[in-house]
């Protein structure tokens, strides 16, 4: 009789693991309860946006007008740098129209949001940001902090996504090497190291330390271009098929404020 | 040990133990943190009926599951195997002194990390989190602190 009363729910259980693991059939389920449950969220942020407004409160005119000078100052350099952009992107275009290419480099639209918190599960690398669905934020898009890829979309409700971080062990990212296009796939390492693996890379490949790894479009998941991490080790192992490359994430989650959230692919 | 709304109470530390599960820490601090659900749900189950008791540990399980973005069924599987373990030594536990209730709690607490860590092994793989294993031991040491203000809110 024990047997029978655990039975149950026990199987449901491990229905349901399996079903959430190898179909998505659960996700409009999971993505009702969430919108349901969502207040949890808000009033568990609570002390946090109270001590984030007191701080604000706080400031005095004196450090606003220094930050107002600096942000000006910053504002001014990026003007200058876009310049530069803007004269490589109008070169590319002519070039593009030489060769009678296809490609163009596209102009993507963005959200920012600020991050609440860093993490919500015991086992998965994720942070939890102030907007949702309420802002057309969708599962699987992509977020950016302001030195490269942070993660993407896993989980909204109407006024919080959660985003799945590049080094956790569950995302994979196609990325290519800044230096000679090697491409390879990202894998977020095990442990609390915030570093990442590259699987696939051919042995004796031209890998160096502090190569810059950047997000490549195949597959269509991620948007080309984007610094995804810096390689800090390289070797070809004795008995494994491919060389293993480690790399340091050029977005690190400590002391990032804002994200920026690209729009859909 | 009986209330008029046993199911109201459940419902109202049920909501605590989210909005405790969803306070933003960082990420050590939360994987060495108590299992919150665990804990308040221990306290309802030896303290009112066990009638359906796995049943109500399924969903609590799920649904914070889906607060927490894990695997669906994960935290429920957990939670339902400690729940079964505790109402199984309910008896024991409701008469015991508050260390012995301690050691349950822990044993208790070890059986739902084997099983959510298990969980997330045989799906994602070994992730050797070692600031997971003081969760049983944070557990044990809050108990007191817990229960003490669980039989408050009983009482009013």
């Amino acid at each position: 009789m024990q047997f029978l009363k655990i039975f149950t729910p026990i199987t449901i259980a491990i229905f349901l693991i399996i079903f959430d693991y190898k179909f998505s059939y659960l996700n409009n389920l999971r993505q009702g309860i969430s919108t349901i449950i969502s207040p949890v969220y808000m009033v568990a942020s609570l002390p946090e946006k109270l001590y984030i407004w007191i701080n604000e409160q706080g400031r005095s005119k004196e450090k606003l007008l220094n930050d107002k000078q600096a942000l000006t100052n910053e504002l001014l350099k990026l003007q200058v740098k876009l310049q530069r952009t803007d004269a490589l992107i109008l070169e590319n275009k002519k070039l593009n129209a030489l060769l009678e290419s296809s490609y163009a480099l596209e102009q993507a639209s963005f959200i920012i949001a600020r991050i609440e918190s860093v993490s919500r599960s015991r086992l998965k690398k994720q942070i939890v940001i102030n907007k949702g669905s309420n802002n057309n934020l969708k599962i699987g898009q992509v977020v950016l902090g302001a030195n490269g890829v942070l993660g993407q979309i896993t989980q909204t409700t109407p006024t919080s996504a959660s985003v799945l971080i590049v080094s956790d062990p569950t995302q994979y990212i196609p990325i290519k090497s800044v230096r000679n296009g090697i491409q390879g796939i990202s894998q977020g390492l095990a442990e609390n190291k915030h570093q990442l693996v590259v699987q696939f890379i051919e042995p004796e490949s031209d890998i160096k330390i502090n190569d810059i790894f950047v997000s490549n479009a195949l597959g269509s998941k991620f948007p080309n271009g984007y610094p995804v991490g810096r390689v800090i080790q390289a070797e070809q192992r004795k008995n494994e098929p491919f060389m293993h490359v480690i790399l340091e994430p050029m977005q690190k989650i400590y002391d990032l404020e804002f994200v920026i959230i690209l729009d859909s692919l | 040990m009986s209330t008029r709304r046993p199911y109201i109470f459940l419902l109202k530390i049920t909501l605590f133990a989210f909005i405790l599960s969803a306070l933003p820490f960082n990420s050590e601090i939360l994987d060495s943190s108590p299992f919150w659900m665990l804990l308040l749900y221990i306290y309802w189950l030896v303290n009112f009926q066990d009638k359906g008791g796995l049943f109500i540990a399924l969903i609590l399980g799920i649904l914070l599951d889906i607060l927490q973005g894990d695997i669906l069924g994960q935290n429920a599987l957990a939670l339902i195997i400690a729940s079964f373990f505790i109402i199984n030594v309910k008896q024991s536990f409701y008469v015991s002194n508050l260390s012995t209730q301690q050691v349950y709690v822990f044993l208790a607490s070890g059986i739902y990390l084997v099983f959510f860590f298990l969980t997330h092994a045989l799906i994602h793989g070994w992730n050797g989190n070692y600031y997971l294993l003081l969760a049983p031991i944070t557990s044990t040491l809050i108990w007191p602190v817990v229960q003490f203000f669980l039989v408050k809110c009983k009482h009013q």
